[in-house]
């Protein structure tokens, strides 16, 4: 679909248009029913939606032009301009037609709304015949066709066509039968303009499913429509950040060293788009038209148990290609493909193994480890070869694939302990906290993220709180109360999905066309709103945003006392690797060095030519590690918790979870730390 | 005369004839999702190509957010 208002870096020769008698300029291309509208002038139709491809079959649009002093009727809808002309959307001729058309139509179905109030808009008179194929009933198919394109291009799916020619034509699924490939995701209900097609909903009983359905329907519109001008999630799902991430000095290389590399066009977006196959649906998520999951069809392994065989590779995803792509310096796409294809074979989380690769290969370099350590793997930095036999070990539970297997915090002790490493800087470059692998986003010039990552309740998984171009980018929150503020709601909005069993990526991978004059567009209030909805929707009664975080807040200041209750939950276990907040080697500082030196001159007023590189790392080091303490006393503050990350009985009360037993758990813990 | 603007709370050079979508190409802010104000007022992203950033002003690129 062409999008008139879309920006372009050429400079696109603009065309004169004149619609009853009003100027406008135009890109080539743009159809004349856009230029009206942006006009403000309304042209009717009945087969037209802006999600789905134009197809003139109502005829209502038709409209008189002037080209080049000749005078005829187009269709609106799809007469895409592409020379200097004049059209009359109410002149006589046009308003003839559009009379003619709809009297046909309406002699064959003459209760549909949408028909009669266009007929009384036209002055058409009720037939004078009586048409053969006379259809009484207010919800008639008017055979617009917009089911038909809306399960084909919108949904990707095809299942609803046209079968039948001439008086016998009409709408239906292959050879007349319910076809199980349908969904009922209703799509084709709600964009019919008549109400033809009823979906009956028997899997979830909602009280309200036309409520349902109308924010979902609007949800799929901005896929079908803005997608591919915004994330590209159809085109080529969360890989689509790999650039992006690589431009902003994000996307981790060799183990969260550096946020960029010069290869990265060989693992970014249009790598991907070739590799996936494109416009099918993923499966993933009844109707869900972002379908975002993406597969390499006729992918062939070059190691392992399938190699030379063809296999369907489930991916991959962002995390993926910077996991086991950048993070282990490893650039071909056919190497990441594979390590996918094997963690997802062998029930290996990708983000893990990619991460706790990355570590092993520094240590490797560091000389912690050597070949003799690792049985003869030699694990640098692009040894994609390396990383799959580990990889093949793992699952075999041979070699060094045992040790690494076990993730880095054992790693950390088995190094220390049997090869005599440096426990401080393990410590230091291990990429884990609470025993769980970081996800692929550098943090270190975002305190607010280094929070979001090492104080998440599951350990450094930034799905419950993104918040990187948010702090370090926008500068939008540069308090400790903000970046708390900012802790406290994505944290509980975005636990709320995983309350609910819903995916998140619908909330903020697509944005309302309107987003952007929102008053906090990075919570996408639209579709915020459209939550609200679903919720009230599918429970009866009124949701709001206050009650949907109430819901948050209980369970996540339960699963903070599950953490006490096991022995955890302490501040020290909100605490990660300095890797995750600043440079731990000279090699990272230098890199970097002017970022860094600014920081030394600017904040903490020193002079950094004066200094040694490693004192220069010292004192930023402080710094960095200060912040991110008055970070957690914000933070805890916030969250109604005490200075050790407890839950206090008046959180626990105001939240209606005060049991006997949970404020046993927190008074237990409140002693231990001294602040009962 | 090189004049200086504030992005994003930062300071950037600014030169004559400088657009919005110039500001963007010389930050590298490549991100798809931006919402651009200028000195206070939203521009929207159809004007990013003409609207002219004058020296001294204000401009704010709110980056959304996106991903897994």
């Amino acid at each position: 679909m062409s999008d008139p208002t879309a920006t372009t870096t050429m400079t696109v020769p603009m065309i004169p248009v004149t619609i009853d008698g009003r100027q406008i300029e135009v890109k080539p291309g743009t159809t004349l029913l856009e230029a009206a509208s942006m006009l403000g002038i309304s042209i009717p139709t009945l087969c037209h939606n802006p999600a789905v491809e134009a197809y003139a079959s109502c005829r209502v649009c038709i409209t008189e032009i002037e080209v080049r002093g000749r005078k005829r009727m187009v269709t609106a809808c799809n007469y895409p301009i592409r020379e200097s002309l004049a059209a009359s959307t109410e002149s006589d001729a046009t308003v003839r037609q559009r009379r003619g058309v709809l009297g046909m139509m309406l002699a064959r179905w003459p209760n549909v709304p949408v028909l009669k109030e266009m007929g009384l808009r036209y002055g058409v008179a009720p037939a004078s015949y009586s048409h053969p194929l006379r259809n009484e009933a207010p919800d008639a198919c008017i055979l617009c066709g917009l089911c038909v394109r809306a399960c084909s291009e919108m949904v990707w799916e095809h299942i609803i066509g046209f079968a039948g020619r001439g008086a016998t034509r009409r709408v239906e699924m292959p050879f007349g039968l319910q076809s199980d490939r349908c969904t009922g995701c209703g799509t084709c209900a709600y964009i019919c303009p008549t109400g033809a097609i009823k979906v009956t909903d028997e899997k979830n009983e909602p009280v309200d499913p036309a409520r349902i359905r109308k924010y979902g329907f609007r949800l799929t519109s901005e896929m079908a429509t803005l997608d591919d001008t915004q994330c590209k999630m159809r085109r080529v799902g969360t890989a689509h950040l790999v650039e992006i991430m690589d431009a902003y000095d994000l996307l981790p290389t060799y183990n969260f060293r550096f946020g960029r590399h010069k290869d990265v066009e060989r693992i970014s977006s249009p790598v991907w788009t070739s590799m996936v196959r494109q416009n099918v649906p993923d499966g993933c998520w009844a109707g869900c038209q972002m379908s975002c999951a993406k597969a390499v069809d006729d992918f062939v392994p070059r190691t392992g148990p399938y190699r030379g065989k063809k296999v369907i590779v489930d991916g991959p995803e962002y995390e993926t290609v910077a996991g086991c792509g950048s993070n282990i310096g490893v650039f071909d796409p056919h190497d990441v493909v594979e390590i996918n294809f094997y963690c997802d074979t062998y029930g290996i989380d990708t983000i893990s193994f990619g991460t706790a690769c990355a570590f092993a290969m520094e240590c490797y370099e560091a000389g912690v480890l050597d070949e003799g350590k690792t049985g003869g793997l030699a694990l640098e930095f692009g040894n994609g070869s390396a990383a799959l036999e580990l990889l093949h070990q793992m699952s075999r539970g041979e070699g060094f694939g045992t040790v690494v297997g076990q993730g880095i915090r054992r790693m950390k002790a088995i190094f220390a302990e049997e090869f005599g490493a440096d426990r401080h800087f393990l410590q230091d470059i291990g990429m884990e906290a609470k025993g769980l692998e970081y996800s692929q986003y550098i943090s270190k010039e975002s305190l607010a993220q280094q929070g979001g990552y090492a104080m998440a309740q599951k350990g450094p998984q930034h799905d419950e709180a993104w918040l990187i171009f948010m702090d370090m980018v926008n500068k939008q929150i540069p308090t400790f109360e903000a970046k708390a503020e900012a802790l406290f709601f994505f944290p509980m909005w975005r636990t709320w999905f995983g309350l609910m069993g819903l995916c998140k990526l619908p909330w903020n991978d697509i944005e309302p066309a309107d987003n952007a004059t929102m008053k906090e567009p990075n919570k996408v209030p639209g579709h915020i709103e459209g939550y609200e909805n679903f919720l009230s929707g599918m429970l009866g009664g009124e949701y709001k945003l206050a009650d949907i975080l109430e819901m948050s807040e209980r369970v996540y200041n339960f699963q903070r006392v599950f953490s006490i209750r096991m022995g955890r939950g302490r501040r020290s276990d909100d605490r990660g690797p300095y890797r995750a907040m600043g440079p731990v080697t000279v090699e990272e500082y230098e890199s970097r060095s002017e970022r860094y030196d600014t920081q030394l001159r600017e904040i903490l007023k020193v002079e950094p030519e004066e200094m040694s590189i490693p004192e220069r790392m010292a004192l930023l080091r402080r710094y960095r590690e200060e912040q991110y303490e008055s970070l957690l006393d914000a933070v805890y503050k916030r969250r109604g918790w005490t200075r050790n990350g407890t839950p206090t009985p008046e959180t626990l009360k105001r939240l209606k979870i005060d049991y006997p037993w949970v404020l046993e758990v927190v008074r237990a813990r409140m002693e231990e730390e001294g602040s009962a | 005369m090189a004049g200086t603007i504030t992005v994003n709370d930062c300071a950037m050079p600014w030169h004559s004839g400088m657009t919005v979508a110039d500001v963007l190409r010389e930050a590298r802010f490549v991100f798809p999702l931006l919402v651009v104000s200028l000195d206070g007022r939203l521009v929207p992203r159809a004007d990013y190509d003409s609207v002219q950033v004058p020296d001294g002003s204000r401009v704010d690129v709110i980056h959304l957010m996106s991903g897994g």
